[in-house]
């Protein structure tokens, strides 16, 4: 194959192209960790919601699951960005504009609130896996609604959850991408800025896939090793 | 002995539309054993379940140690009173054998840890598996999880037992060793309610016999009137199936 370039590798530890990168691998980490937090956060709380009694907490949960996971999420941070700001009443909308850092805020809100949505799901696929008879074992000992998933379910389905759990997180560093489209400095949008002033897309985009290959591997790592922590022994993988 | 330890009143269950259970009534005293057979589907484990308001019956009550199971307002409590052993042991995986047992007294009831783990090393003792407390449910065989399972059922000094088919998923060498725990818990004088098609235990170990089919008790007797002469057709169809399949 000929081809026709010569790669300059070297440039990319030049300023301007060194400081956007770091730069943009801070911001997607960081965009990515907050988002994850939050979407762990929100998602447990709607799985909950979805396994209690109350038929309102229910329907409210699925709604939440069908509406976040089924829009794109490029469109929802478009209408976090450009059409929910519309949407406050005038001086809130005010002091929205008025923030720093207002695209990033919208990436976090848009990213959390999509991820929730699967963790969410997770959840309850997770919790589906369990075995009927451990909530009448729980229950028939005396255990309250509570207690059971407690100290019973949650820690039984925790387990079985944790690859597709690891994946979501490694969803959420992928889908951290799609910030750039509202202005967020992330190292997608640093490659682009790169090969745009250096016409260097090949040296730009290898570092932005670099990124996020090595944030995958760090994940797979600690997976795996959090799965060899919590394994149970004499339980053989179900699935 | 004239108040019954539990009394089954026109004892009414339906899954959607399907009648599971249809006017059962019954009465148990305290201290038998009662081995409850009927073949599949008659409506056995959804009789337990109602026992413990695992299921929501719709018609008629139960009473439990004097008090209806309808008006109950903490099922905790009631199901703190009675334990239930099951098919498949449903052991929690992710705890020891010794957390297993000692999981419900220490959060349900509150007991100090040391208090509880001292009943349950005494209960896994008696239960012939006390050296396995260590160990995780996944690293036992079949016969000593439901032997765990019992002792985890005992911990809570249960009024009353509920066995739902307890050896069905055991491989025959270890029948034996849980129906001896059996034999033994019946002997000392807790009252149980045993739904088993090992009709060997039945008939030494049984008080009465009842024998139940499309949602209805049809005949119940003491055991050796039962096993001598079963008057409903059906009990006698039945038992001729079971005894001679072997
Ligand atoms: N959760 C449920 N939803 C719908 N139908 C059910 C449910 N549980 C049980 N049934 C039906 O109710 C009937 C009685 O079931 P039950 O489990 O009490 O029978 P059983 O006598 O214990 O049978 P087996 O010997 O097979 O365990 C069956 O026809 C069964 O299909
Ligand atoms: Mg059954």
């Amino acid at each position: 194959m000929n081809l026709n370039y010569t790669f300059n590798w070297g440039m990319l530890l030049v300023d301007p192209a060194r400081s956007w990168i770091l730069n943009g691998i801070a911001m997607t980490i960081g965009l990515s960790l907050l988002a994850w937090v939050f979407a762990l956060a929100i998602g447990v709380t709607i799985g909950s919601m979805r396994m209690t009694r109350s038929r309102w907490l229910r329907f409210l949960g699925g709604a939440y699951v069908e509406l976040f996971r089924n829009v794109p999420l490029l469109v929802q941070l478009f209408i976090w960005f450009f059409v929910f700001p519309l949407l406050l009443p005038r001086d809130w909308m005010m002091a929205w504009n008025g923030l720093d850092h207002v695209p990033l805020l919208t990436a976090l809100i848009g990213l959390s609130l999509y991820m929730a949505a699967r963790v969410a799901e997770q959840i309850r696929s997770g919790i589906a896996a369990i075995p009927k008879g451990q909530f009448a074992a729980a229950r028939s000992t005396g255990l309250g609604e509570f207690q059971v998933y407690r100290h019973v379910i949650a820690p039984y389905a925790f387990r079985v959850m944790i690859p597709a759990i690891a994946s979501e997180f490694m969803t959420t560093f992928k889908n951290s991408a799609l910030a750039l489209t509202i202005g967020v400095a992330e190292i997608t949008y640093a490659a682009r800025s790169i090969e745009s002033w250096s016409f260097r897309g090949i040296e730009a985009f290898t570092v932005a896939s670099a990124t996020y290959m090595t944030t995958t591997a760090f994940v797979v790592l600690f997976m795996g090793w959090l799965e060899r922590r919590l394994r149970i022994p004499g339980l053989i993988a179900r699935r | 002995m004239s108040d019954p330890l539990v009394s089954i009143r026109n004892l009414g269950l339906r899954y959607g539309t399907f009648r599971a259970l249809e006017d059962v009534s019954a009465d148990f005293s305290r201290g038998t054993c009662i081995v409850i057979c009927g073949p599949s589907g008659s409506g056995k484990s959804s009789l337990l379940r109602c026992i413990n308001r695992l299921e929501e019956f719709q018609d008629g009550d139960v009473v439990f140690d004097g008090a209806s199971l309808r008006a109950c307002r903490d099922l905790p409590r009631l199901r703190s009173e009675i334990g239930m052993v099951f098919q498949h042991f449903e052991l929690y995986p992710h705890l020891s054998v010794l957390d297993n047992v000692t999981l419900a007294p220490r959060i349900a009831k509150g007991k100090p840890r040391q208090e509880a783990e001292e009943t349950a090393r005494r209960l896994l003792d008696r239960v012939g598996i006390g050296d396995q407390a260590g160990k995780f449910p996944g690293e036992l065989s079949g016969g000593q999880q439901q032997r765990a399972a019992i002792a985890r059922a005992l911990a809570l000094e249960p009024k009353l037992m509920l066995f739902d088919e307890p050896t069905s998923a055991l491989d025959p060498e270890m029948i034996a060793e849980v129906l001896r725990v059996m034999r033994d818990l019946a002997r000392n004088g807790m009252t149980m309610l045993v739904v088993t098609h090992e009709m060997a235990f039945a008939r030494e170990v049984a008080d009465e016999i009842v024998f139940m089919d499309k949602g209805r008790i049809v005949e119940r007797a003491e055991t050796a009137r039962f096993f001598s002469a079963p008057t409903a057709p059906r009990a006698r169809e039945f038992l001729d199936r079971i005894l001679h399949r072997l």
